[in-house]
């Protein structure tokens, strides 16, 4: 049964990922990617990796994957002209594409991949204990230092982004709201002593 | 080897030279917002201290120690010391030739400075790094910084360009190096690289799989040392992207990527030595010859620096396969004084440079010992050095590889390199001819540049024929760090 | 039952498309940064697939941060991909030739 689930997960992924590098227009193959990220969720979670696949859910179809579409639609993008030239491609890329397919499986599907031969690990999972707070007991205490680095990663996607982005145009309206809150009554309303019998030259 | 109960607590001062690093970095971030220096003054300077602090950490605290902290992930060593005060020194140079550079053309950012600070950072911690993970994250965070500095330039379509093919094929070639890691961890049930050796050593089951690793890896590692066939973002990149930035991609980075190599090759996979070094071979041979000729026909300097540094890899890559202490140490040698003596010849690019005019073409050359004897004196210093002429240091760097070589056994790769070391001098010595002996096409660019840049500038070119006269000591140091 | 060699076919065919998608669409920048992703979803395959038949954490750890550091990764492509729109009004890379030598 496990196997069969597993069978139908993975098809949808292939077929997912095959949309995505085949799909015309860039919004469809952002979300067969959506789709080929959720089945590989899926999968990591029958793996045991419950952390992993919730976090691959919550950060690359919840994040990443609408940063993506957030450009495909911010950029005006002329569709029929990143067709040409597919096909001229598809008869080189295509053999390609099957040579390494197959001599990859040769290499890894061949049975040479025994589990029985495989090393112990470093890290071996405990049965009892949950995935998360195994994942959370070792991020901070051997594979700390990574985790450092992992921050600094973060920090540099953070400076170019807003870099190579961010311009400072004259004329664009925009909000201040350090000086919406700074506002005072006596900016906004002015309190005028109007004479009381001038009730003629007004109209 | 550690699991998370035996955790040790990491000895923090071992790893200071990072941890400083990264703390100045934010510094610089910070003191940058708040300064109202339209040159960013403040960040210039902070950032130069920080390189030239980091670098005495390091020598006080990593040369003549080997151990290994937070948990086996960071080593320091001796020639992780060399590669990072080579590094370091270079990332300075770097700095100081582009201050000038990049204000003529509004790219003088606090960005520059932290991107930058930040691309050091990531090789200091592929240099030190025992472990793929902290190898992984080294490399990429020096390639995420590079990839967005040679974009920085938003409004040159030829620097975004650059970028995009730069970043798709690092990208692409971070993929295949985490492939083969995958591979490596699967045959051998580790990330830490003491054990993968060990494990490589008595490989028996799932070999096949683990030199399948291997092949990936090597691919990975070539596309980051711009070696051919995996070399084609490398022209273009250093074309497109400003000169500065060019600079640091072909200096610092090139020794990154011998640290690099040596961490996760060299180290790791030294057992296998028999299977990777025939791959290292095609490499070399292929970057000797395609380097060469193509180099030949280049009109743009930046573009025939690009095309010669394959050869120049191919130096590299020929002392890292010979594999025994002599060859590495060679390589280092050869990979430190390189990328110095090219640091310099970006330096002049740099000093021709002025607002709105890039002095990249080689007819800018023409007659400059009429304009400037000094810089057409050095650059003759330099481009001699970059043919290997006897006597000048880039011979001492050629003569070394050249004889790991023949000692590992591959003389005919000697003969080819030697072949290939004539051409080049061609194409180098046609620099000279133009500086000496040709007439410039109307005024021509007069040097420009600060004070304290030509004094850098002129040190750096002297340093070169300093060590071309007594390359004893720094040959010594390369050598003793490989010592067994 | 599940073997290991399911979890390496698939990152093995996960890997081989993410190629193919490189080499077909050479002239649609985005659809290249959605092949990168295809890649290294095949590389966290391998380590989850090792990771579980070995009954070692280090492989989920590894993938922890190739999620990390690819989020990164996409939000920088995605920048220098607006950059080069803004200057080139396509996001064609086949178009990339103003450089040559």
């Amino acid at each position: 049964m496990t196997l069969f689930i597993f069978y139908c997960f993975a098809a949808v992924l292939i077929f997912a990922a095959t949309m995505v590098i085949t799909a015309r227009n860039p919004v469809h193959a952002a979300m067969y990617l959506v789709l080929a990220f959720f089945n590989s969720a899926a999968l990591w979670i029958m793996a045991g990796a419950e952390f992993l696949g919730i976090v691959l859910v919550l950060v690359y179809v919840g994040a990443v994957m609408v940063l993506f579409l957030f450009v495909v639609m911010m950029l005006d993008i002329n569709l029929e002209k990143l067709r040409e030239g597919f096909v001229r491609h598809l008869y080189i890329g295509l053999p390609i594409a099957v040579v390494m397919v197959v001599q990859m499986l040769l290499v890894v599907g061949s049975g040479i991949m025994d589990p029985a031969t495989l090393p112990s690990g470093d890290l071996p999972i405990p049965e009892d204990a949950g995935n998360t707070a195994l994942l959370g007991s070792v991020l901070y205490t051997v594979y700390v230092y990574p985790f450092e680095l992992a921050a600094v990663i973060l920090l540099v996607a953070i400076i170019a982004a807003i870099m190579l982005t961010l311009r400072r145009r004259e004329g664009t309206k925009h909000q201040d709201p350090g000086r919406q809150v700074k506002v005072r009554k006596e900016d906004r309303l002015r309190t005028v002593d109007l004479p009381r019998n001038q009730q003629s030259g007004s109209r | 080897m550690t699991t998370a109960d035996a955790f040790e607590t990491p000895d923090l001062m071992l790893a200071l030279p990072e941890i400083w690093l990264l703390a100045m970095a934010c510094l610089v971030l910070v003191v940058d917002l708040f300064s109202k220096d339209r040159d960013h003054t403040p960040a210039f300077w902070l950032t130069q201290f920080a390189l030239v602090s980091t670098a005495v950490i390091t020598i006080n605290l990593q040369w003549g120690v080997d151990a290994t902290t937070f948990s086996g992930t960071y080593v320091a060593d001796d020639f992780g010391t060399i590669l990072k005060v080579a590094a370091l020194g270079l990332g300075f140079l770097g700095f100081a030739y582009s201050r000038d550079y990049m204000r003529d053309r509004g790219l003088l950012t606090g960005e520059f400075y932290m991107l930058s600070l930040f691309a050091m950072l990531g090789m200091l911690v592929t240099i030190s790094a025992h472990n793929l993970l902290t190898l992984y994250l080294g490399v990429e965070l020096m390639s995420l910084c590079f990839y967005a500095l040679v974009a920085m330039d938003r409004d040159s379509p030829r620097a975004s360009e650059a970028a995009m093919k730069y970043f798709v094929l690092g990208a692409l070639a971070s993929g295949m190096l985490l492939y083969g890691m995958s591979m490596l961890y699967g045959t051998t049930g580790s990330l830490d690289l003491a054990t993968i050796r060990e494990a490589a050593a008595t490989l028996e089951d799932n070999r096949i799989l683990f030199l399948f690793g291997l092949v990936f890896m090597v691919v990975g590692v070539a596309f980051k040392f711009g070696a051919v066939p995996f070399h084609m973002w490398v022209p273009d990149v250093y074309h497109g992207a400003p000169t500065p930035v060019t600079l640091m991609i072909a200096t610092a980075s090139k020794v990154a990527a011998v640290g690099l190599f040596l961490r996760l090759i060299g180290e790791g996979l030294e057992p296998l030595i028999a299977d990777w070094q025939q791959m290292i071979v095609i490499l070399a041979v292929l970057s000797l010859l395609v380097g060469n000729t193509v180099a030949l026909v280049q009109t743009n300097i930046k573009r025939m620096l690009a095309y010669s540094t394959f050869n120049h890899m191919g130096f590299i890559l020929m002392g890292l396969l010979a594999g025994a202490p002599g060859g590495y140490g060679a390589a280092v040698f050869y990979a430190v004084t390189y990328a110095m003596t090219v640091a310099a010849a970006f330096g002049v690019v740099l000093l021709l440079s002025q607002k709105n005019f890039e002095a990249d073409q080689l007819t800018d050359f023409k007659g400059l010992n009429e304009r400037s004897p000094l810089y057409a004196f050095i650059m003759l210093l330099l481009m001699i050095s970059l043919t290997g002429i006897p006597g000048t240091v880039g011979f001492y760097a050629k003569w070394l590889v050249l004889k790991a070589t023949v000692e590992a056994g591959f003389v005919w790769l000697a003969v080819l390199a030697v072949a290939g070391a004539v051409v080049g001098a061609f194409y180098y010595l046609r620099i000279v001819r133009l500086m000496y002996f040709d007439k410039p096409e109307g005024a021509g660019p007069q040097p420009s540049g600060s004070g304290g840049f030509r004094a850098v500038l002129t040190l750096n070119g002297l340093a070169v024929l300093a060590l071309g006269i007594f390359p004893g000591a720094l040959v010594a140091i390369c050598m003793a760090a490989f010592a067994p | 039952m599940i073997g290991l060699s399911h979890y390496l076919v698939l990152g093995a065919l996960l890997f081989a498309l993410g190629m193919a998608g490189i080499f077909l669409n050479r002239k649609n920048a985005i659809v290249l940064l959605m092949s990168i992703e295809l890649i290294l979803l095949a590389v966290n395959f391998n380590f989850i697939g090792f990771s579980t038949f070995m009954g070692d954490l280090a492989g989920q750890v590894f993938v922890f941060f190739i999620l990390t550091v690819a989020a990164a990764e996409s939000a920088i492509g995605l920048a220098i991909m607006v950059a080069l729109f803004r200057n080139r009004n396509s996001i064609d890379v086949a178009d990339l030739d103003t450089m040559k030598g």
